[in-house]
């Protein structure tokens, strides 16, 4: 044992950390195949179950790998991977995912060959930033005026969700959100958080709009006989209760003798009454209340002394709403009646609650000096595909924000991914030693996508690839599969374009992670 | 009688004697020193750290946190972890080298004892052996310290070594300038406080930025303004609600409803009572550890005051060392409270989270680093990198001399120890001796870990030393032996000579050990 370490070229002669790196490899390979038929148009989707019992319908990478619990370490590394994919680019979490399981599978060719891993990793980064560059010359750059793109751009992320057929109505949804809610000229990135999707189950994906300013899914309370629909809106948001007082301490009312009991219920009512026309002489006719969970956010009478005023009520609004609403109507939070003013109020045309398919949403429009918010009401025939379309939506927002922090679009349908290979094997050529042997290793690794893509369609995937490879070798760049004809087209043509920036974080998070599980030689149980 | 074993100790207590003491102090350390020493140097590898109790998984190469979380029963191989923990806190690197060198004079030591050397004549020999490599250190050690270019480009250089071997190593050079940059602005001292880490899920580790200023992971409440400039901070910790009397059972009777409605006003009165002293503070923003509720934080959105609630411990203890306020939890005095001051406070965007910058702060040594990455255990791994780097950049400014690194140092150790030898009567020449070849070790162990033939090398390497090019190193990029001045592959004097005196000093410490005595555990109560 002591003499151990001095034995010439000592990495051959233990065994463990090739078995500790061929096991992750295998772990996380193994996390990669399972969701690689959801790749593309023509993917399929995976039900899922979770341990509560729910299930869930998708074919988005990151939300499958979120409910797989996995165990190996691995394994939990490539979930983690899709997370961040979702984070920086929204979309592309299965391709990520698949990627960095290719890349893999070719190193495991490349360690048995005898190749130390930290040339292999080393090797694949610097491969991947030639893969970037070679990606950014091929990208076509774009205006965040020029609709026609964008729209493009959302459809072929659309088009491989369940959702696909619905892509020429949820693209333009999308593209108008994004554009609604920044300034094209100068915006570098998107608060999503501008854009509300409001679920509703009922009627069908067909009904989904887009609706300026705000839409509530609590709805008006009518209880006591309330109005339904207010015009000429002046809009408040309490955050205090209409019900009788309770303080923060613990109290107990005393009472003597029945004449008390009236004084009591008397004064309840004077109180409320007081607060009710308060809230009137502001000039307020529509109030949201926030929830609380201390006690009731408003009461009966309370309700029938508004309907009486002809004031809208809407009740349960969550805190986290609160910002939201505050910015696309105007209005500002009250906390107290006594600070109850016309200057806190918002103003909109039109406040109403329409009902369309049997649910009920509020809507606000014509709202007056309104942040730039929007909201998109969702609608879907079962809880599934409705969220689903969420999702997807998502997703198709993600890719339009990508493209307001990067403006360059690419082609699709593994067309970049063919070209970025066949340069690296250009460039390999050049090179000597094991660099050669990692590059060409990593090209065939990007190969991986036009492959799943034609497999996934039910294509020959071996003639689909070599015809691609072919004609990119014959100098046409933008050559990809045509999933929908099942034949190698000119992609560019079918208008199949995804944003750069999926593209390149794909290629980089999926080589980074590489990176991390070859550098692992060892599995310790610590505490 | 005589025949009968005397027994003194507790039943399960444990007492190991002379030879058997030693060689489990022996096989513990040695058996550390080898499950750390392949993440050695910069094609070291990583290890996953599984934990038994709650399944997470943290991928790391830092020898501290991998010895930290290994549970160890063996009393020498603890010595050798508080060695490195010791490291870590005195230098913040080389925690992997400490330990592994140490384990390595104990190797050599087993040698020794074997051949009836006594423990007391090797500690002798490790003594005058630890000097005279110090020494000799310092003589071949730089100052470059006079001249400002020189010396940054040597911070980059010990910056890009330290990363070199940890998973930044492809992105060292951006890296290196960010640590260096970070570490300037600190003018000296070595309270890293003054930077923040912020780790991101999402983009890519080339993504990372440096921020002067203080960045808070918390969102500024509703409706007050986003943007501030010159801003007077006061930083509280103070509940916002209404003072409760919190004696047990306290409650109030009351006997009408209306009394109950004054209760309550008055409560809200004294929350506006306490707003308002807090306004007297002439601020324009209030950071508070606490919750902030509706009421007051309407009443400071309507005095234009930013409120921010629920920072934590942390956040809060930063905020006052950067803006230079202090943490106030009573607003009686006014005049006593020193307030935070900063240029401007604004909302930014980092991955899909906003957070608040603070900018132009008082204390201008502050600043943040901003890590972005892949996968969660990619970050925080990144982070425990740059901590590293940080920490050794920090202790270069205050101690500005250099060594050389790839080997270089310890074979020019190892050169000087072997000559000391030479000059030594007695047997202590052997200790001495013995010390040299653990000091060449490392050189070894570097290039095993490449892959690389690490008697061919060392032997060259040594060679080179003895012809006299003591500037000479391991390269192992290209497996040979080169020039590490003209490479650039510097390290801090400090950290070598920590290395060398605390490993020399554990070995010592353990080598003079020659019984072990365990004490019984404590009985478990019943529970």
């Amino acid at each position: 044992m002591s003499k151990a370490a001095t034995v010439p070229v000592a990495f051959q002669d233990r065994e463990k950390p090739q078995e500790v790196r061929l096991s992750n490899i295998m772990a996380a390979r193994s996390v990669a195949d399972a969701i690689r038929t959801s790749l593309g148009p023509k993917g399929m989707d995976k039900m899922i179950q979770t341990g509560k019992g729910e299930v869930i319908l998708t074919n988005d990478g990151a939300t499958i790998l979120k409910h797989l619990s996995v165990l190996h370490p691995a394994a939990k590394m490539l979930v983690d991977l899709s997370a961040a994919q979702d984070v920086e680019a929204g979309d592309g979490t299965t391709s990520v995912v698949i990627l960095a399981g290719s890349m893999l599978a070719c190193a495991e060719k490349l360690l048995k060959k005898g190749i130390h891993p930290t040339v292999i990793a080393e090797s694949f980064q610097r491969a991947a930033g030639f893969t970037v560059d070679c990606m950014k010359e091929n990208a076509l750059a774009i205006e965040l005026s020029d609709r026609e793109s964008l729209l493009r751009a959302a459809t072929t992320s659309l088009n491989s969700k369940i959702v696909s057929q619905y892509s020429n109505l949820l693209a333009p949804i999308a593209v108008d959100a994004v554009l609604k809610v920044i300034d094209p000229r100068v915006a570098t990135n998107v608060d999503l958080k501008d854009i509300r999707i409001v679920k509703k189950l009922g009627g069908i994906i067909d009904d989904t709009e887009l609706i300026p300013g705000l839409a509530l899914t609590q709805t008006a309370v009518k209880s006591a006989g309330g109005p339904t629909r207010i015009e000429k809106a002046n809009i408040a948001l309490i955050q205090f209760q209409l019900s009788p007082p309770k303080p923060d301490m613990e109290n107990q009312v005393v009472v003597n003798d029945y004449r008390q009991m009236d004084k009591i219920l008397k004064e309840e009512r004077q109180y409320l009454l007081n607060m009710c026309k308060k809230i009137k002489k502001a000039g307020a006719n529509v109030i949201l209340i926030q929830k609380s969970i201390l006690r009731d956010a408003v009461n009966d009478l309370a309700l029938h002394f508004l309907a009486k005023l002809k004031i809208m009520v809407i009740k349960d609004i969550e805190r986290d709403e609160v910002e939201f609403i505050c910015k696309s109507t105007g209005c500002k939070p009250i906390a107290d009646i006594e600070s109850f003013a016309e200057d806190k109020l918002g103003h909109a045309d039109l406040v109403e609650e329409t009902s369309s398919s049997g649910e009920k949403i509020v809507k606000f429009s014509g709202v007056k000096n309104a942040g730039k918010t929007v909201s998109i009401l969702c609608r879907g025939a079962n809880l599934l595909t409705l969220e689903e379309a969420e999702r997807s939506l998502h997703d198709a927002l993600c890719v339009i924000r990508c493209l307001v922090k990067q403006r360059a679009l690419i082609a699709g349908g593994g067309s970049p991914e063919i070209e970025a290979a066949q340069r690296l094997l250009e460039h390999a050529r050049q090179l000597e030693g094991r660099e050669a042997i990692c590059i060409r290793a990593f090209s065939e690794a990007l190969e991986i996508i036009p492959v799943t893509l034609a497999e996934n369609a039910g294509l020959n995937a071996i003639q689909v690839v070599t015809e691609l490879r072919s004609r990119h070798a014959n100098g046409e760049k933008t050559a990809g599969i045509n999933v929908r004809k099942g034949i190698v087209t000119n992609i560019l043509e079918e208008n199949v374009l995804q944003p750069l920036l999926v593209n390149i974080s794909a290629i980089q998070l999926a080589a980074e992670t590489t990176k991390m599980i070859m550098k692992i030689d060892d599995i310790t149980l610590a505490r | 009688m005589s025949l009968n074993p005397h027994q003194i100790f507790n039943e399960s207590g444990i007492q190991e004697r002379g030879e058997n003491a030693r060689l489990s102090s022996f096989v513990g350390a040695i058996a550390v020193g080898d499950l750390v020493k392949s993440t050695l140097g910069p094609k070291g590898m990583d290890k996953i750290l599984q934990s038994n109790s709650s399944g997470d998984i943290v991928v790391t190469n830092d020898g501290a946190t991998i010895l930290k979380s290994i549970a160890l029963d063996n009393a020498a191989a603890k010595v050798l972890v508080n060695i490195s923990k010791v490291q870590d806190d005195e230098v913040g690197d080389g925690t992997t080298s400490v330990c592994v060198f140490a384990a390595e004079l104990l190797r050599q030591a087993e040698i020794m004892v074997n051949a009836k050397i006594h423990p007391q004549v090797i500690i002798d020999g490790y003594r005058i052996a630890t000097k005279t490599a110090i020494d000799a250190l310092r003589a071949s050690s730089i100052d470059n310290s006079s001249d400002p270019a020189k010396f940054r480009s040597d911070l980059e250089n010990i910056a890009r070594t330290t990363l070199s071997s940890k998973i930044l190593s492809q992105n060292k050079n951006h890296f290196a300038q960010l640590a260096v940059d970070a570490v300037l602005r600190l003018k000296g001292s070595t309270n890293l406080d003054n930077i923040q880490i912020i780790k991101i899920l999402g983009g890519k580790l080339d993504d990372s930025f440096l921020d002067e200023g203080f960045i808070l992971n918390k969102t500024i409440g509703v409706n007050c303004p986003k943007v501030m400039e010159n801003a007077n901070i006061l930083i509280a910790n103070t509940a916002m609600d209404t003072d409760k009397v919190k004696v047990f059972g306290a409650r109030v009777r009351v006997d009408t409803t209306g009394k109950l409605a004054e209760l309550e006003r008055a409560e809200r009165e004294k929350m506006k009572a306490k707003v308002e002293k807090i306004k007297s503070h002439n601020i324009n923003c209030f950071i508070n550890r606490q919750l902030i509720y509706n009421w007051p934080e309407q009443l400071f959105a309507d005095a234009g005051i930013m409120s921010i609630e629920h920072a934590d411990f942390d956040g809060i203890e930063r905020l006052s060392l950067v803006t230079g306020g202090e943490i106030a939890s009573t607003f009686d005095h006014p005049e006593l409270v020193k307030l935070g001051h900063c240029k401007k406070i604004e909302e930014i965007i980092i991955g899909e989270d906003k957070m608040i910058k603070f900018s132009g702060v008082e204390a201008g040594e502050a600043c943040t680093i901003v890590l972005r990455g892949a996968t969660h255990q990619l970050l925080d791994e990144s982070e425990r990198a740059i901590h590293d780097a940080l920490a050794v950049l920090s202790q270069t400014v205050a101690e500005s001399r250099v060594t050389l690194g790839g080997g270089c140092a310890e074979m020019l150790m190892a050169k000087a120890v072997e000559e000391a030898a030479t000059h030594e009567p007695g047997k202590k020449a052997v200790a001495v001796s013995a010390f040299a070849k653990a000091l060449s070790q490392l050189p070894t162990i570097l290039a095993d870990n490449a892959g690389f033939d690490s008697s061919e090398l060392v032997a060259q390497l040594k060679a080179a030393h003895y012809d006299g090019n003591d500037t000479m190193g391991l390269d192992m990029d290209e497996g040979e032996i080169a020039d590490m001045r003209a490479k650039g592959i510097l390290e801090a004097l400090k950290l070598k000579q920590a290395v060398v005196s605390s490993g020399s000093e554990g070995a010592q410490l353990l080598l003079r050990v020659d019984t072990i005595l365990k004490a019984a555990p404590r009985p478990r109560e019943r529970m």
